[in-house]
C-alpha cells in the first residue's frame, strides 16, 4: 500500500504538478489551449450565428448547441492527406508550423500562476519580462512558413506579419511593460499582490488595457482582423500551401497566441487569482488559482470573439497607421499615466 | 523568329501576349479559382504593395447565350435569358420581352405594366443586398453577408408569392404577365417593406457607418464624372460619380413614367458612394413598391394579357383565371397554344430597361420565322467590368477587393 | 409624375463623432442582435416549408383531360418534355388506337411551368413541392404511370410544415402548423406500416444467418 501511495504521489506532485510540465501541459498549457480553443471557436460561431439571423453549429448535438462540432472538425483536419507541394522548402515548410506552436506555449512556463513559492516554474523576479519576450518568437516562424510555401500569396502574406508583428508586438510589450511601471517590479506574483485589494492595473490604467487588447486583436489575427491571410484578395496568406494537419495547426497556432496574451492580460490588469487567496496544498495552492486565472482569460477570449461579428477588415497600411500614430502615443501615455499614478501613490 | 534565337528578347508566338515586367513588380494572379474573385481572372501586376496594372481578364463562364437564341423558339428564349442573372430575372428579361413585343405590335395593358413594374423593383431589392452581401464578405464583414442574405429572402419570398418560383421566374411574356398577385399579397409587401426601411439603417449603423468600414471605403477608387463617362459606366456605379443618367429616367418604359420617385445620384464617385447609392436605390425602390401595390389594390382585377391572345381564349381559361379549377390555382394567365409557335413578323427592334446593376439593352432581329434571325444582349456587368482596369492601378492590393465588390460585379452577365 | 434626380453626398462626420458614435452605436447593434437574435435559418430535414398553391413545383398530368395536342412538347424551352405513342382504348370511338401523351425527364426540367400555362384543357398541374431525389438518371426520366401520379413529398415525412409569415420588426417569421401535421401524419404512418411490413418480410433471413454464424 505505502509504495503504491508513494508511486501515486510521485505521479501527482512530482509529474502532473511539477510546475513546468503542468503548466506547459496541462493547465493553462497544451491541454487546456486545446479544450479552449475548441470552446472559443464554438462561442466564435455562436455568436456570430446569433448576431446574423441564423443558428450556428448545431446539428451535431442539438440539445447542447452543438458544442461536439469542433471535435469532428480537428478529426477532419487530422486524418486529411497532407499535401507537400514540389515546390516547397520541405524541412522548414514541415517544422516550422510545429516550431511555432511550441513556441506559442512557452510564455506560459515563465508566469506563475500563485503566490507560493513552490509551485514557481522559474524565480519569478522578472517573470513578466521574460514572458513578453518569449510571447515575440513565435511570429518569427509564421514569417519563414511564409518563404518556405514558395507562394506568391504567401510571400505577400509573410510581408503582411512582419509588418503587423513589428507593430502590434510593441505595443503589446509597452502596454504590459506600463503594469510594470506602476508596481516598480517585474515579478508577476507581486503584481497580483497588488492588486488583491480590489485595485486592478486594468482599472486604474485603462489605456493600457484597451492599447494591449487592441494589439492582442491585431497581432494574433483573429477573423476580421486577418490582414496576413485575407481571404479575399490573398487566399490563406502564409499558410496557402498548407493543408490536413499543419494547416490545422495553423488556425490553431492563432488562437494559442491569443489565448497566452489573454492569460498575461487576466494575470497583469485583471487581477489574476485575485479575490482567492492561495493556501499550502497542490489544489487549493495551485489547481485552483491557476483556474481562475484560466476563467478570466476565457472570458476576454470571449469578448475578442464577439467583436468579429462587429468589424471588419481594416486595410494593411491603416492598420499600420493606427499602430505608428494612435496606438503607441496612446501606449506611452499609459505608461506615463502608470508612472504618474505610482509617483502620487495611488497604488 | 530572329528575335527567338537572341537571348534577351521574349521570343513572340502567334497568339501569345507576351509583355515584360519591370525589375521590381511581380505579377499576382487573382482567380479564376481563387476565393475573392468570382468567375474571372484579374491580372495584377504589383509593385511593392501598390497595384501597377489590372487586367480584368473575362470569360470563364461563357455559355454562348446569344447563339444559343437563334436555334429556339421566340417564347423559349425567356427562360435562357434569365440564366445570365437568375437574381436578377425580371430586369434581365424584361427589355427581350419588350423588344419582341415592338416587332409583334402589341402593348402590355395597364396593369401588367404595374405588375411588370412590381416584380422588377423587387428583383432589383433583391440583387443589390446580394451585391452588398458579398461586397461585406470582401471587407470580411462576415454580419453584412448573412444579414444582406437573410433580408433578401424576404424579397424573393415576395417574388414566389408572385410568380410561383424563388429565382428563375419566367414572369413577363410577350403582351402581359403570366400571373396577377395573389389576394394577400398587398398586406405582406407592405410589411416587408417596413422591415426593410428599419433593416436599412441598422445596416448603416453596423457597416457604412462602422468607422473600420468607412476607412476602407472613402476615397477608394474614385471615379470622376469625366472618366465613368469615357468608360461607359452604367447602373448604380455611374450614378455614385454625379451623372444623371437612369433608363427609368431618360426613357420611362412600364408603369416608371407615372410613378413618382426619386433617382439618388451621389457626387463623391468612391467605392463608399457606390455603397450609399445602393442603399438609397433600395430605400426609392421600397417606396415603389409601396406605391404600385396601392395602385394594384385600386383598379380592379381586369385582363392582364392583350386582347390578341386572350380574346380567342375559351371559357376554361377564364376559369382558370378566376380559379374555378381546385387543383389550378388563381389568377392564372393561361398562355395560347400560338406561343408555342409564334412567328414574329420581321423587322428590328431594341429596348433597354434598368437592371438592378445597371443599363440592359438587347437588340432583336426577325426574319419572319419562328426563331429570332439575331439577338444582341448587353449586359451591365460588361460595361462595368472596364472601370477595373482603369480605377485600380495606384491603390494597395488590399483594395481590390474594396473596389471589386463595390462594382457589384456579376460574371455570369457578362460572359453570357 | 416621372421620377426625378435626388443629389446626395456621403453622410459626414466629425472625425472624433466617427470615433466613438461610429463603434458604439456598431457595438450596440451586434450586441442587440446577440442579445434577442432574429433567425430566419428553416432547420430543414426537421421542418419544411408548406408552399402556398400556385408555387411551381413538380408536374402531374391527368390523362384522361389530355387530348394529345403536343402544345407543352413544343413550348417546353428544356426540351424535357416529349410525346410518347400509347396503345389506348378510346372510349368514345370505341376502338384501340395509338394516342400521343407526354412524359417528362426530370433531367432537364427547369420548372419554368409553361407547359402547366399552355395547356388548353389543364391536363397538367404543379405540386407545391419541390425536394425530392432521385437515386439515379433513369428514374428521373418517368414513365407515363409515373407521370400521372404525385410525387412522394418526402420532406413531409421527416420534418413538421411551416411557413414563413411576413412581420414588421422581424422580416420572416416561421409559424408552425400543427393542425396540418394531423392530416400529413396519416399517410405518415401507412408508410411506416409498410415499410415495417417489408422489413418483417425481408428480416427472417438474415436472422437465420446471424443465428448460424453464433452457434457456428
Amino acid at each position: 500500500m505505502i509504495t503504491w501511495y508513494l508511486v501515486y504521489r510521485i505521479i501527482v506532485d512530482d509529474i502532473i504538478f511539477y510546475p513546468p510540465i503542468y503548466q506547459f501541459l496541462i493547465i493553462p498549457g497544451l491541454i487546456a489551449a486545446l479544450l479552449v480553443a475548441l470552446f472559443i471557436i464554438w462561442f466564435e460561431r455562436k455568436a456570430a450565428a446569433f448576431v446574423q439571423m441564423r443558428y450556428g453549429p448545431r446539428e451535431i448535438a442539438p440539445r447542447i448547441g452543438g458544442a461536439i462540432q469542433l471535435v469532428a472538425d480537428l478529426t477532419r483536419y487530422a486524418l486529411q492527406e497532407i499535401i507537400i507541394p514540389e515546390t516547397v522548402d520541405v524541412l522548414p515548410y514541415i517544422l516550422s508550423p510545429i516550431i511555432m506552436i511550441i513556441l506559442a506555449l512557452l510564455p506560459l512556463e515563465a508566469v506563475p500562476l500563485t503566490s507560493i513559492r513552490t509551485y514557481f516554474p522559474i524565480p519569478p523576479d522578472y517573470s513578466l519580462l521574460i514572458a513578453v519576450a518569449l510571447s515575440t518568437l513565435s511570429p518569427l516562424f509564421v514569417v519563414l512558413m511564409s518563404w518556405a510555401s514558395n507562394n506568391k500569396f504567401a510571400v505577400v502574406g509573410g510581408i503582411r506579419e512582419s509588418f503587423i508583428i513589428t507593430a502590434y508586438e510593441l505595443i503589446a510589450v509597452l502596454g504590459f511593460l506600463s503594469a510594470a511601471a506602476m508596481t516598480q517590479s517585474f515579478n508577476i506574483v507581486n503584481i497580483v499582490n497588488i492588486q488583491m485589494s480590489g485595485k486592478w492595473l486594468g482599472l486604474l490604467n485603462p489605456i493600457a488595457l484597451l492599447a494591449v487588447f487592441i494589439a492582442v486583436l491585431m497581432s494574433t489575427s483573429g477573423f476580421p482582423f486577418e490582414i496576413p491571410d485575407s481571404e479575399s484578395e490573398l487566399v490563406a496568406g502564409p499558410y496557402t500551401e498548407y493543408t490536413g494537419l499543419l494547416y490545422g495547426l495553423n488556425m490553431g497556432g492563432g488562437y494559442i497566441k491569443r489565448w497566452v496574451f489573454s492569460i498575461l492580460i487576466a494575470l497583469v490588469f485583471l487581477g489574476g487569482w485575485a479575490p482567492y487567496k492561495p493556501v499550502p496544498g497542490i489544489i487549493t495552492g495551485y489547481f485552483i488559482p491557476s483556474l481562475i486565472v484560466s476563467i478570466k482569460a476565457l472570458i476576454v477570449m470571449a469578448i475578442m470573439s464577439f467583436l468579429r461579428s462587429v468589424y471588419g477588415r481594416y486595410r494593411v497600411d491603416q492598420a499600420l497607421g493606427i499602430a505608428w500614430e494612435i496606438l503607441i502615443p496612446l501606449t506611452l501615455a499609459a505608461f506615463g499615466l502608470g508612472l504618474a499614478e505610482a509617483y502620487f501613490g495611488i497604488i | 523568329m530572329e528575335s527567338s534565337t537572341s537571348g534577351s528578347v521574349v521570343p513572340h508566338l502567334p497568339g501569345m501576349e507576351v509583355s515584360e515586367l519591370s525589375k521590381n513588380t511581380y505579377e499576382v494572379y487573382i482567380g479564376p479559382a481563387h476565393p475573392g474573385s468570382g468567375h474571372m481572372r484579374i491580372i495584377v501586376e504589383v509593385d511593392g504593395d501598390i497595384m501597377v496594372r489590372v487586367d480584368p481578364d473575362i470569360g470563364f463562364v461563357h455559355r454562348t447565350m446569344e447563339k444559343l437564341a437563334e436555334g429556339r423558339d421566340w417564347i423559349k428564349n425567356i427562360p435562357l435569358f434569365e440564366r445570365m442573372a437568375i437574381l436578377d430575372a425580371c430586369n434581365i428579361t424584361l427589355p427581350y420581352v419588350e423588344a419582341v413585343e415592338k416587332l409583334l405590335g402589341t402593348e402590355p395593358p395597364e396593369r401588367a405594366r404595374y405588375l411588370r413594374t412590381l416584380l422588377c423593383e423587387i428583383n432589383r431589392i433583391a440583387s443589390h443586398l446580394y451585391g452588398m452581401g458579398i461586397f461585406g464578405v470582401f471587407l470580411g464583414h462576415s454580419t453584412l453577408y448573412m444579414w444582406a442574405f437573410g433580408d433578401r429572402e424576404v424579397f424573393i419570398d415576395l417574388a414566389e408569392q408572385m410568380s410561383g418560383a424563388r429565382l428563375t421566374h419566367s414572369y413577363p411574356v410577350f403582351g402581359g404577365v403570366r400571373r396577377d398577385i395573389p389576394d394577400d399579397f398587398p398586406e405582406g409587401a407592405r410589411k416587408a417593406t417596413r422591415y426593410m426601411r428599419n433593416r436599412l439603417n441598422e445596416y448603416a449603423k453596423i457597416f457604412l457607418n462602422n468607422p473600420n468600414i468607412r476607412s476602407r471605403l472613402e476615397n477608394v477608387g474614385v471615379m470622376s464624372k469625366n472618366l465613368a463617362t469615357e468608360l461607359g459606366i452604367v447602373g448604380p456605379n455611374l450614378r455614385a460619380s454625379g451623372v444623371r443618367y437612369d433608363v427609368r429616367l431618360n426613357e420611362p418604359y412600364e408603369a416608371y413614367g407615372e410613378l413618382e420617385f426619386e433617382i439618388p445620384v451621389f457626387e463623391e464617385g468612391d467605392s463608399l458612394a457606390r455603397a450609399w447609392a445602393r442603399v438609397e436605390e433600395i430605400r426609392q425602390s421600397l417606396n415603389i413598391i409601396d406605391k404600385v401595390v396601392d395602385w394594384l389594390e385600386k383598379h380592379p382585377r381586369e385582363n392582364f394579357m392583350h386582347e390578341k391572345f386572350w380574346k380567342t381564349a375559351p371559357k376554361l381559361y377564364k376559369d382558370v383565371y378566376t380559379g374555378q379549377i381546385d387543383y389550378a390555382g388563381k389568377y392564372r394567365v393561361k398562355l395560347m397554344p400560338l406561343f408555342a409557335s409564334l412567328k414574329v413578323p420581321p423587322g428590328k427592334a431594341f429596348a433597354r430597361v434598368e437592371a438592378g446593376r445597371g443599363e440592359m439593352v438587347y437588340y432583336v432581329e426577325s426574319d419572319g420565322k419562328d426563331v429570332p434571325y439575331r439577338v444582341r444582349v448587353v449586359s451591365p456587368s460588361f460595361r462595368n467590368v472596364i472601370a477595373f482596369k482603369y480605377l485600380m492601378p495606384g491603390h494597395r492590393l488590399m483594395d481590390l477587393p474594396a473596389i471589386y465588390g463595390s462594382f457589384d460585379y456579376f460574371p455570369p452577365e457578362w460572359d453570357r | 409624375m416621372p421620377a426625378k434626380v435626388a443629389l446626395k453626398r456621403n453622410p459626414k462626420k466629425n472625425p472624433l463623432g466617427r470615433v466613438f458614435v461610429g463603434n458604439i452605436g456598431a457595438l450596440a447593434i451586434g450586441l442587440k442582435y446577440f442579445l434577442d437574435p432574429n433567425r430566419i435559418t428553416l432547420l430543414y430535414p426537421h421542418e419544411y416549408i408548406k408552399l402556398r398553391q400556385g408555387y411551381r413545383g413538380f408536374i402531374v398530368l391527368i390523362q384522361d383531360k389530355c387530348i394529345s395536342c403536343s402544345s407543352c412538347a413544343r413550348i417546353c424551352p428544356a426540351r424535357a418534355m416529349k410525346m410518347l405513342s400509347v396503345k389506348v382504348f378510346d372510349k368514345r370511338l370505341k376502338k384501340e388506337m395509338v394516342k400521343k401523351f407526354p412524359v417528362i425527364n426530370y433531367n432537364r426540367c427547369i420548372f419554368c411551368g409553361y407547359c402547366v400555362d399552355v395547356c388548353p384543357t389543364e391536363a397538367l398541374y404543379h405540386v407545391p413541392y419541390h425536394d425530392l431525389v432521385y437515386m439515379n438518371m433513369q428514374d428521373m426520366i418517368l414513365s407515363l404511370e409515373d407521370f400521372q401520379k404525385e410525387p412522394e413529398n418526402v420532406s413531409a415525412k421527416e420534418g413538421i410544415p411551416v411557413r414563413y409569415v411576413f412581420d414588421e420588426k422581424r422580416g420572416l417569421v416561421k409559424i408552425k402548423q400543427e393542425e396540418e401535421k394531423k392530416e400529413i401524419s396519416q399517410p405518415v404512418e401507412q408508410t411506416k406500416q409498410q415499410e415495417s411490413t417489408k422489413q418483417q418480410t425481408n428480416n427472417p433471413e438474415p436472422k437465420s444467418v446471424n443465428k448460424g454464424g453464433v452457434n457456428q
